[in-house]
């Protein structure tokens, strides 16, 4: 993917450059807010990476002007700030995701892949399929090799978050926020809990992987 | 007044505001006046007339006595027939009588035969009238009585109440329009500052008193509040800039550090990554709660269904309880919800409940409640916190000396106290039984 990085610390910015490319992609990084919008606009971007406090122009204008423009490439906003309203004032503000510094490359990574696929809207599918595992969002069923499995209320909206990313991961914190609408870690394993009561659920060969220190991945079984 | 107030207080009684005492004030003086004017203008009239009656009764005695001087008892009698034909009034009255009592003339039929002043009935008959009479010893055992019937002054004294009452009751009136008129002003004014101060009390802290050039006292006053919020302001606005400047200029660079440890290997690594991560959540809670003391996110308010967070919350935290054999229990009120910060209040929550769990005993229990109020209750069966601690655990960074001190920074408790008060919810912790250990049984209720 090609991703623009806007961000003014030139030590976190070498980081992420660094990372972002050891994952096969292609960094276009500029350190203003102006030049980041100029660039932006000139396109050819898969994924925004902007941070929120920037010389010239900040990040939520950035994306203001960005939106205001037309242009809906999908953006995730970095912050250094603690502040409570500022998830939200970022996601209103027109950015699609939001990560608090400091965070570990891997969430950043992860963010970054959910955002490049993401389906436009109007192309909201309706059956999501990983290998012989299918789930039907309209009809809130889910069935593996013909046979209808019961899920409870969470369980199925963690399966749907999976796979809807399918093949790709999945962190904890991204589970946190997307399942449970928590929006902080509170260091118990609800998730791992969950995860481990879905795959028994699913029976085997087990479709959902733990990526250690990364997170989960639904994918058809190794060798499939 | 429909305008929020302080959460717990109510809005002022119409009894207990300022406007009404200066209205019941002003009335009382202006009744008491009345009054008292009414009483010296009574007293003195009714005075007045009285010796105004006095006086002609003397007059007519002694001008019957003389005439009796000059003619004897038959001249006497003559000028009486002749003075009660005279009297169209028929408020005089005379009495001659001879030395056997018997009449010889006079309009009266009896009288007493005292000498001096006398008060008396008129008549046993009618008895309506009282006289005021002089009578006078005549010599050869003849007695004068001269009377004056009361009843005008009676008139009087009646027209002069009537009088006072209509004075009264006008001045009453006005006196109320006045208080009104006066204390209405007063309040008003209070009542628009107190708007505004609600306001700037919900975080809105560019709200202003009006106040009008030159202006009365409370120009003057809302003038002063007004520099003291620019003051206030400009506060908040410097501690809003210093924690922006140190959560950036701190973050950034822990950000890099964790980075880079990230990428070494190793346990050791993992454990410095650990502890930047703690470093920066302490950090990140300082923040926080100072931003939520600050009262701006109460702008961000919604209705939150406070029974899902707790619902929530009780999921996100069963298994730590099942890790310590603890059961989770929870009694939940379907439909309970409040304006609020959903965000906050789940964190809130969240802390209570893994306090809760880390005090609590090992295979133990720990319990969530939510009733209608909303009150919200956790509690677990720990060895609880000694009454003389129970104020200080809120504090920022306070940690009890022996049980409670297992981890955290002792930052938990503050947040939820922060964000208790942002809620309007009032806090109490309690012991949960009377039996040892006691436990501990913390109460938020709005």
């Amino acid at each position: 993917m090609r991703i623009l990085l806007v961000e003014d610390d030139a030590g976190t910015a070498a980081e992420i450059a660094r990372g972002l490319t050891g994952a096969g992609h292609l960094v276009n990084h500029v350190a203003d807010g102006r030049a980041g919008l100029m660039e932006a606009i000139g396109g050819g971007h898969d994924v925004l990476v902007v941070d929120r406090m920037l010389p010239g122009l900040d990040g939520l204008g950035l994306v203001r002007a960005l939106r205001g423009a037309g242009i809906a490439t999908p953006v995730l906003m970095l912050t250094a700030r603690a502040g409570l309203g500022d998830r939200v004032e970022g996601l209103d503000s027109g950015a699609d995701d939001y990560l608090a510094k400091p965070f570990a490359f891997a969430e950043l990574l992860a963010r970054v892949h959910a955002l490049g696929r993401r389906p436009a809207l109007n192309a909201e599918p309706s059956l999501l399929r990983v290998a012989d595992l299918e789930m039907d969002l309209l009809r809130r069923s889910v069935t593996r090799a013909g046979q209808r499995i019961d899920l409870q209320p969470r369980e199925f909206r963690l399966l749907e978050v999976l796979l809807r990313q399918a093949g790709r991961v999945v962190t904890r914190n991204m589970l946190l926020e997307q399942v449970w609408d928590i929006h902080f870690d509170p260091r118990t394993s609800v998730v791992e809990t969950h995860i481990s009561r879905l795959r028994a659920k699913l029976g085997e060969p087990s479709l959902i992987h733990t990526l250690r220190g990364a997170g989960y991945v639904a994918r058809p079984p190794d060798g499939a | 007044m429909g305008h929020d107030v302080m959460p717990g207080e109510k809005p002022a009684r119409w009894w207990a505001t300022t406007g009404f005492r200066i209205t019941l004030l002003h009335l009382v003086l202006t009744l008491l006046g009345t009054v008292l004017l009414a009483g010296i203008g009574f007293w003195a009239s009714s005075r007045f007339a009285g010796q105004q009656i006095q006086a002609e009764i003397e007059r007519d005695a002694g001008v019957l006595l003389n005439a009796g001087r000059l003619g004897g008892a038959a001249s006497i009698a003559l000028s009486i027939e002749a003075r009660i034909a005279a009297d169209r009034s028929g408020t005089q009255y005379f009495l001659l009588s001879g030395p056997d009592g018997g009449r010889i003339a006079g309009n009266l039929s009896t009288a007493p035969r005292s000498a001096g002043w006398a008060t008396m009935g008129l008549d046993a008959a009618t008895q309506d009238s009282v006289l005021l009479a002089l009578g006078t010893p005549l010599p050869a055992g003849h007695f004068l009585l001269v009377g004056r019937d009361l009843a005008p002054v009676r008139e009087l004294e009646a027209q002069l109440l009537g009088a006072a009452g209509w004075v009264g009751g006008a001045a009453l009136l006005l006196a109320l329009g006045g208080g009104l008129v006066v204390g209405r002003s007063v309040v008003r004014r209070a009542a628009e500052m107190e708007r505004a101060l609600a306001e700037v009390e919900q975080g809105r802290l560019g709200t202003r008193l009006l106040a009008r050039p030159g202006g009365d006292e409370f120009d003057r006053l809302a003038r002063r509040v007004n520099a003291t919020l620019d003051r206030l302001e400009g506060t908040m606005a410097a501690l809003r800039q210093v924690t922006d400047d140190i959560a950036h200029d701190l973050r950034t660079p822990l950000t890099r550090l964790r980075q880079r440890l990230e990428a070494l290997e190793g346990p050791e690594a993992e454990a410095a990554v650990a502890e930047c991560d703690r470093i920066l959540e302490i950090f990140a809670a300082l923040l926080r709660i100072a931003q939520i003391e600050s009262g701006a996110r109460r702008a961000a308010f919604s209705h939150v269904d406070l029974n899902a967070v707790m619902e929530t919350v009780a999921e996100l935290y069963a298994s730590a309880a099942a890790e310590r054999g603890q059961v989770l229990e929870t009694a939940l009120a379907p439909g309970v919800t409040m304006q609020g910060d959903r965000d906050l209040l789940t964190q809130m929550l969240a802390n209570l409940v893994e306090n809760a769990i880390r005090h609590g005993r090992e295979g133990g229990r720990v319990s969530l409640a939510l009733r209608p109020g909303p009150e919200i209750i956790v509690a677990d069966d720990g060895p609880g916190i000694p009454d003389a601690e129970k104020s200080l655990v809120f504090r920022r960074f306070h940690r009890l000396d022996a049980a409670r001190s297992t981890q955290g920074a002792g930052l938990g408790l503050a947040l939820v106290a922060a964000v208790a008060e942002l809620h309007g919810l009032a806090v109490t912790l309690e012991d949960a039984s009377a039996t040892s250990p006691p436990g501990l049984r913390v109460r938020l209720k709005a």
